[in-house]
């Protein structure tokens, strides 16, 4: 056992905590960025997370997409709405929008373990606001899951898609993704916000995702749906920025309106996930 | 200068279960001071209240000057906490988890003090292991040095040797007392090891059941229950007489060569004992003073951990809840 004896440091200058002093935004920058880099460091450091978080929807795009490959054109062209006889181009889109909803549930699934080793209760004995807290894991999750879209690309181009889009179009898909990946993730977390059970994320995950997925236009057109999931699929998140990728994969068009709505839909979910951390969060 | 720590008439609800009842404490800057009672006492619901990290249901407390629920930003900024579970973050290393720790206190030249701090805790050539290659003192040293990264005025430790082996425990007391000593820092401990609170503490609260039940130096405590045992062997038997009307001598109780004296100080009566004896008599001399524990004893009617604790099933009931949880 080293001696802890003697000789306790002596400092060369005094490190007080600036907490009060200083502007409020760069406290809680500070607080922000230092449990942001938590959460990435954490994925890097666990390349298993990685795989599983690019797997996913890569099996998606080869197996889903590759089912009608036999069937020709006179099949899938009706499908995709007379656009494409490459189903897998029709489908990029939306199947990296869909991707995009089950990363909330890792990022729920994480609030709740760091709330069961207690390692909530270490940060909030801090200066740190709970809605840093909140922001913190719903970026991180949402930052996770992008790291699929490089991936899907390159995939995609493997299937034969090729691509027309330039550097802001392409910026403009990302930015969709995290929009749509940060309102679901604060979703997850403001629904978790009092739980400590390991199992309510993927029982939230179970159902949300398929009616999410099904009323949207990630799979298929809307022209073919009913009117009532003509109606859901205008006001589901999913559909939006399944469309603004699906727009860019087919014609290299963007709708740059879509984005927006994607960023309304980011910044609603962010303020509700903030208020209900601050006033309702259970710490254990 | 304001105490350290002053709590007011505190009061904390948890539903219907009551975990801390109408708590008055105050701490002096600069002491280590110990909160002294079984599991379920009620010593963590009230270090999460001078945390700040839950609002009191009733009454007041600040740290330093600064009430917790008006200003609970500023009192985090001022206090450091060890858990009685390790919490680190295991898939970091010791100086990324000291990181993190600067950055949510937002600290701007933390660096240097962290190695200061992990050279002086014996870990600075591990700063860049990763923690969940720690040993248990390891990782109990490097929570250490988390709660003082931020200078603060007053340290929690929540029950810092529970679990720990016997060396471990003789050297986290001893950091505990080079911390206080060097460092000035006031430390409020929990415990429920007697010796714990007699070794580190200068003063101590015995808590039980919610409320405060005495508070005072470990001998001001054992001294209010006002009873040492001298114990006396001879060679002869002797007149107990003379010695029964000895100052301070309470009771005197005789088993043929063996004598029992109950006396207020021993310290004071033994020599007027010994005066009245013989010395050719004297074959053996033993003084016994009360331990915290038999202190404990008298003021709760209960044993520390004991098997003979009276079980109190509304409020097992409460725990048991809230450990489901």
């Amino acid at each position: 056992m080293t001696d802890v004896g003697e000789g306790f440091p002596h400092l060369p200058e005094p490190v007080e905590s600036e907490i009060g002093t200083g502007p409020a935004y760069r406290e809680s920058w500070s607080q922000f960025s230092g449990l942001l880099y938590r959460e990435l460091v954490k994925t890097y450091r666990n390349p298993w997370i990685i795989a599983i978080t690019v797997i996913q929807p890569f099996m998606w795009l080869a197996f889903f997409g590759s089912s009608f490959s036999g069937a020709g054109c006179a099949i899938v062209l009706p499908l995709t709405n007379y656009v494409t006889c490459n189903y897998i181009q029709f489908l990029l889109g939306g199947v990296l929008a869909t991707s995009m909803l089950t990363i909330g549930m890792f990022g729920s699934m994480s609030m709740i373990q760091d709330k069961r080793f207690g390692y909530l209760k270490r940060v909030l004995i801090t200066p740190t606001r709970r809605s840093s807290v909140f922001l913190a894991k719903s970026v991180g999750a949402t930052t996770r899951g992008l790291i699929q879209f490089p991936v899907m690309i390159v995939a995609a181009f493997a299937f034969g898609v090729r691509f027309s889009i330039s550097p802001l179009e392409w910026m403009g898909w990302v930015v969709a993704l995290f929009f749509l990946g940060l309102g679901f993730s604060s979703l997850y977390l403001t629904i978790t916000a009092r739980s400590t059970d390991w199992q309510t994320p993927g029982v939230l995950s179970n159902l949300i995702t398929m009616p999410l997925m099904f009323t949207s236009t990630a799979l298929f057109p809307a022209v073919n749906f009913p009117w009532w999931m003509q109606d859901i699929s205008k006001v589901n998140p999913v559909t939006y920025a399944a469309l603004f990728g699906r727009n860019l994969a087919l014609f290299g068009t963007a709708n740059w309106e879509y984005l927006g709505f994607l960023a309304i839909f980011a910044t609603v979910m962010v303020a509700l996930g903030a208020l209900v951390y601050s006033r309702w969060l259970k710490v254990e | 200068m304001s105490d350290a720590i002053e709590v007011h008439h505190l009061t904390q609800r948890y539903g219907s279960f009551t975990a801390l009842r109408d708590v008055d404490l105050s701490v002096r800057q600069g002491e280590i001071f110990g909160l002294l009672g079984p599991n379920g006492a009620g010593k963590t619901t009230l270090i999460k209240v001078l945390t700040g990290l839950v609002p009191p249901s009733e009454g007041s407390a600040s740290i330093a000057g600064l009430d917790v629920v008006a200003q609970e930003r500023r009192v985090k900024a001022r206090v450091g906490w060890v858990a009685s579970e390790v919490i680190l973050d295991d898939d970091l290393s010791a100086m990324e988890n000291l990181w993190i720790q600067a950055r949510l206190q937002n600290l701007t030249n933390w660096k240097e003090r962290a190695r200061d701090l992990l050279q002086y805790l014996g870990l600075q050539d591990r700063a860049d292991w990763r923690v969940s290659k720690f040993s248990t003192g390891m990782r109990k040293k490097l929570e250490v040095a988390l709660a003082l990264l931020h200078e603060p005025s007053v340290i929690f430790m929540d029950e810092p040797t529970i679990g720990l082996d016997a060396a471990t425990r003789r050297m986290l007391w001893d950091l505990i007392r080079n911390i206080h000593r060097e460092y000035g820092v006031t430390v409020l401990l929990t415990t429920h090891y007697i010796e714990e609170a007699d070794a580190l503490c200068e003063r101590v609260a015995v808590i039980d059941l919610g409320r405060i039940i005495r508070t005072g130096t470990p001998s001001e405590l054992k001294a209010q229950l006002g009873i040492d045992v001298i114990e006396i062997e001879t060679v002869g038997v002797l007149d107990p007489g003379p010695l029964r009307a000895i100052e301070g001598v309470q009771d005197v109780r005789v088993d043929g060569h063996r004598w029992t004296f109950k006396v207020r100080e021993a310290e004071e009566v033994l020599p007027r004992i010994l005066a009245a004896i013989p010395t050719r008599e004297l074959r053996r001399v033993n003084v016994e003073r009360p331990s915290l524990e038999t202190v404990f004893l008298e003021l709760t009617g209960r044993r520390l951990g004991g098997d003979e604790t009276p079980v109190d099933f509304r409020k097992f009931y409460g725990q048991l809840l809230r450990t489901r949880r």
